[in-house]
């Protein structure tokens, strides 16, 4: 009975440390954790890049089946192809739910990774606070060569303290916006479309009323993708935080005068006329419903036309009608696109979409060469984005297409994150895009290249005002999306809404702004 | 007069009313799980849609794999972590009612710590990836819901309450050691206590999507919970980011409502049928304190 007893001792004193550490998880051992195992499983990093290295690519997307496969194949490619850089990937794409929560812990524990994607809407600004990215200027300057060759001019955006943290992804450098409208319908009413050459949205206005008394059950304009939103900001503004901008409308070129977005005619104007649609029943009334779908209305035949984003074509000029490839394949039918308006190359754009390298990096030399072959090597790019050829896409005519008798959930790596790394203009396009893609690409960069923001570079500091940022914030919730979506009176409420921004700290804001921005000039001498 | 004793009728209608509260809900999700989906896309949900159609879960049929790959792990961990966990947590609790039993009121405060702070999300990450190395593994999924500290306070109060320290004095004098005393003598008065705490462990196992997304990388590891969840804030998320991503290239695919709904009621299953089993335990009714009623 003895040997029990001393088992029971030791048994009970077994689970009361199990016990122990499920219950509570004490923080006396996080701090400096972090940093004491990442020392001890460290190692040297190569200096001579010879030693093999895995790089582990993080980035968002839904986990594919056969990533594994498509790994093999790419380390497989870069070992006989690059045999002196000896580098092999791991790729950790992270569901786009579980990204923030994922990659927060991952960085704050110290995890090691090399390269990850961000965006200033996936926090870049706080990774970089945090100080989880490391400096590229360096590496950029001795191992991105092919980067540099593209991308080029447009790293000041990603660059915070005067150092660069993020590389952008070559694609179109702005986007256009305007009206998709179901061609069906035009057809049906001889709509005539040259009036859109203006450039101007108010020109909807007869289609709208035409649609409403004539076809029941169709809302002629669908929102979300408020026409105010999709319209209104990139034509008129040089923004800069939640409510600071610059009018280009009307003003001249050297005008740098920071303004409250709100407080402009042309806002008053468009919001009027949003007001003026969804009192007359143009507009649907559930547009401000979370989860709504624009498109979606669309498909199910109940819209007419939508203000949004618009495909980018080889003939971008305003007021110009094509059919719109992919909004057709969204709606289910046939669309019509006509840009109003071109974006100007936009400090924004290029923070949306970029790779950087992690602080946790152990060689970050053969991180950056990695992502340099991106923008330099076709065959690695396709293996990424489509995966093994015959098992995972066929070349039909130089386009990607599924293998015969596979579907996009069945063929086991499918994926549309190709605007997530490398240069675009190397990819190959899918079956039903318009093979020369790219080559639109081109040409819309160069119109949009040609005609730069007045504060392409800009970027704005908003820490000092932070809190009176958040007061502004919670002001606008109160009115912003009623406005946009026309369903309140602006001459009643804009007023209001400038009144409680301007209590909440608005000037403050725009002053800060006002005063960053001409330190900013005086520094490049604008 | 008649003696019966007759219910109040505006408790009746209470119930009732409460009881509806908790159907109509489910009836909903059930009836646009099957629904035609053009029907929805037109008129939104209704609670009879005037098309059916089980193409949802057709849909899901062929992703059969996945799903009944995630109710297994789900399943093997809720049964593993419900006995572990009841076990553990009753010894904790039976430890603790011992009057007899030195560390009592350390234990106690330390429980109590757990129950008032947490150690945050990354101590806590931190602690199972760095110290455990349980990521990636079914352990990760089990050790983190293994002891909730309320739990244990519930049955240290039911130990106390219920089973008379004589009762333990006896069974010690005749001979039992501390685990014969446990198991001949103290489980099987404990019934409806595990009962209870067995089924608030089983709903949180059950639900827990959060540590899977935490730890489980290795896609044939996910959970129910967790694949569902995936679903929907990947869509609600790739809505948000659609225009914010300015690239024409991010183009957006979105399951479809009823398939949404159709992977809620799969979900449900289990555990609707769980609780009518341990209904009878509940009649005797639990206390955390004071005095029973």
């Amino acid at each position: 009975m003895k040997w029990l007893k001393k088992g029971s001792v030791i048994l009970s004193s077994l689970m009361l440390t199990v016990a122990m550490t499920a219950t509570g998880c004490s923080s006396s051992n996080n701090s400096g954790n972090a940093n004491s195992l990442q020392a001890s499983s460290g190692g040297d990093s190569a200096a001579g890049g010879l030693k093999p290295y895995e790089v582990v690519m993080v980035f968002p997307d839904a986990p594919q089946k056969d990533n594994e496969l498509v790994q093999n194949a790419m380390n497989d490619y870069l070992k006989k192809t690059y045999p002196d850089m000896n580098v092999t990937v791991k790729l950790n794409p992270i569901d786009w739910g579980a990204w923030s929560d994922k990659t927060n812990l991952m960085m704050a524990s110290g995890d090691k990774f090399d390269t990850i994607f961000t965006a200033d809407w996936l926090g870049f600004q706080q990774e970089v606070t945090k100080g989880a990215l490391l400096p590229l200027d360096d590496l950029l300057a001795k191992y991105g060569p092919d980067i540099e060759a593209v991308e080029k001019d447009y790293h000041d955006p990603a660059k915070r303290g005067g150092k660069l943290y993020g590389i952008h992804t070559h694609q179109e450098l702005g986007g256009a916006q305007g009206i998709y409208l179901d061609k069906a319908l035009v057809d049906k009413y001889k709509f005539d479309l040259s009036a859109f050459k203006s450039g101007k949205v108010e020109e909807l206005e007869p289609m709208l009323k035409t649609i409403k008394e004539n076809e029941p059950g169709i809302t002629p304009l669908v929102m979300p993708s408020y026409p105010l939103d999709a319209y209104y900001s990139s034509g008129t503004l040089d923004q800069i935080g939640n409510l600071a901008a610059l009018n280009v409308k009307d003003t001249a070129p050297d005008d740098f005068t920071v303004t409250n977005m709100y407080s402009t005619p042309r806002f008053m104007e468009l919001a009027k006329m949003t007001n003026k649609w969804f009192k007359a029943g143009y507009l649907n009334k559930d547009a401000l419903t979370p989860g709504l779908d624009a498109w979606k209305k669309i498909q199910a035949g109940q819209g007419f036309a939508l203000v949004g984003d618009m495909d980018i074509l080889a003939n971008m000029e305003i007021g110009s009608v094509s059919k719109s490839p992919n909004g057709s394949l969204k709606a289910g039918r046939e669309m019509l696109q006509i840009p109003l308006n071109v974006d100007r190359l936009q400090t924004g754009k290029m923070t949306a979409t970029m790779q950087a390298i992690s602080k946790t990096s152990k060689d970050p030399e053969r991180a950056m060469m990695l992502l340099n072959l991106f923008f330099k090597d076709k065959n690695l790019l396709t293996l990424f984005n489509f995966g093994i050829e015959g098992t995972h896409y066929v070349l039909k005519d130089g386009q990607i297409a599924l293998p015969d008798g596979k579907t996009n959930n069945d063929v086991g790596f499918y994926h549309d994150i190709m605007w997530q790394i490398g240069n675009q203009m190397l990819n190959y396009t899918r079956v039903g895009e318009d093979p020369n893609k790219y080559q639109n690409y081109e040409k819309f960069n160069a119109l949009v290249s040609g005609n730069p923001s007045r504060i392409f570079g800009f970027v704005f500091d908003p820490e000092p005002v932070k809190n009176e940022m958040i007061t502004i914030d919670n002001a606008n919730k109160a009115f912003v999306d009623g406005i946009k979506s026309g369903q309140l009176d602006p001459e009643e409420n804009l007023p209001k809404l400038l009144e409680k921004q301007k209590a909440a700290g608005a000037d403050k804001v725009i002053a800060e702004a006002q005063k960053q921005l001409d330190a900013w000039r005086a520094a490049n001498g604008k | 007069m008649s003696t019966q004793k007759r219910t109040h009728p505006l408790i009746i209608a209470v119930l009732s009313l409460f009881s509806l509260a908790c159907l109509i809900p489910f009836w909903l999700v059930l009836m646009i799980s099957i629904a035609d989906e053009k029907e929805v896309l037109k008129h939104g949900y209704s609670f009879w849609p005037q098309k059916f159609s089980f193409v949802a879960y057709q849909f899901l049929a062929q992703d059969a794999e996945k799903i009944l790959r995630a109710y297994g792990v789900s399943i093997f961990v809720t049964v593993i972590g419900v006995v572990v966990s009841l076990f553990v947590t009753s010894a904790m609790a039976f430890s603790m009612s011992r009057k007899d039993f030195p560390l009592r009121g350390a234990l106690s405060i330390y429980i109590l710590i757990t129950m008032l702070f947490s150690g945050g999300l990354l101590p806590w990450y931190l602690v199972y990836t760095r110290f455990l190395h349980v990521q990636d593994t079914l352990l990760a999924l089990i050790i983190p819901g293994l002891i909730g500290g309320f739990n244990v306070i519930i049955m240290r109060t039911f130990f106390t309450n219920s089973i008379p320290p004589s009762l333990i004095d006896s069974a010690q004098i005749d001979g039992a050691s501390e685990y014969r005393t446990y198991f001949s003598i103290i489980l099987p008065l404990s019934l409806p206590v595990m009962a209870t705490i067995g089924l608030f462990i089983t709903v949180s196992y059950w639900n827990d999507w959060f540590t899977s997304l935490v730890f489980i990388q290795n896609e044939k590891l996910f959970s129910l919970q967790y694949l569902l969840n995936k679903t929907l804030m990947n869509a609600s998320f790739l809505q948000s980011i659609a225009n914010k991503a300015y690239s024409s290239t991010a183009q957006v695919t979105q399951p479809l409502e009823s398939i949404r709904m159709a992977m809620a009621m799969i979900a449900i299953g289990p555990l609707v049928l769980v609780f009518p089993f341990l209904q009878k335990y509940f009649v005797k009714g639990l206390t955390v304190g004071a005095v029973k009623g």
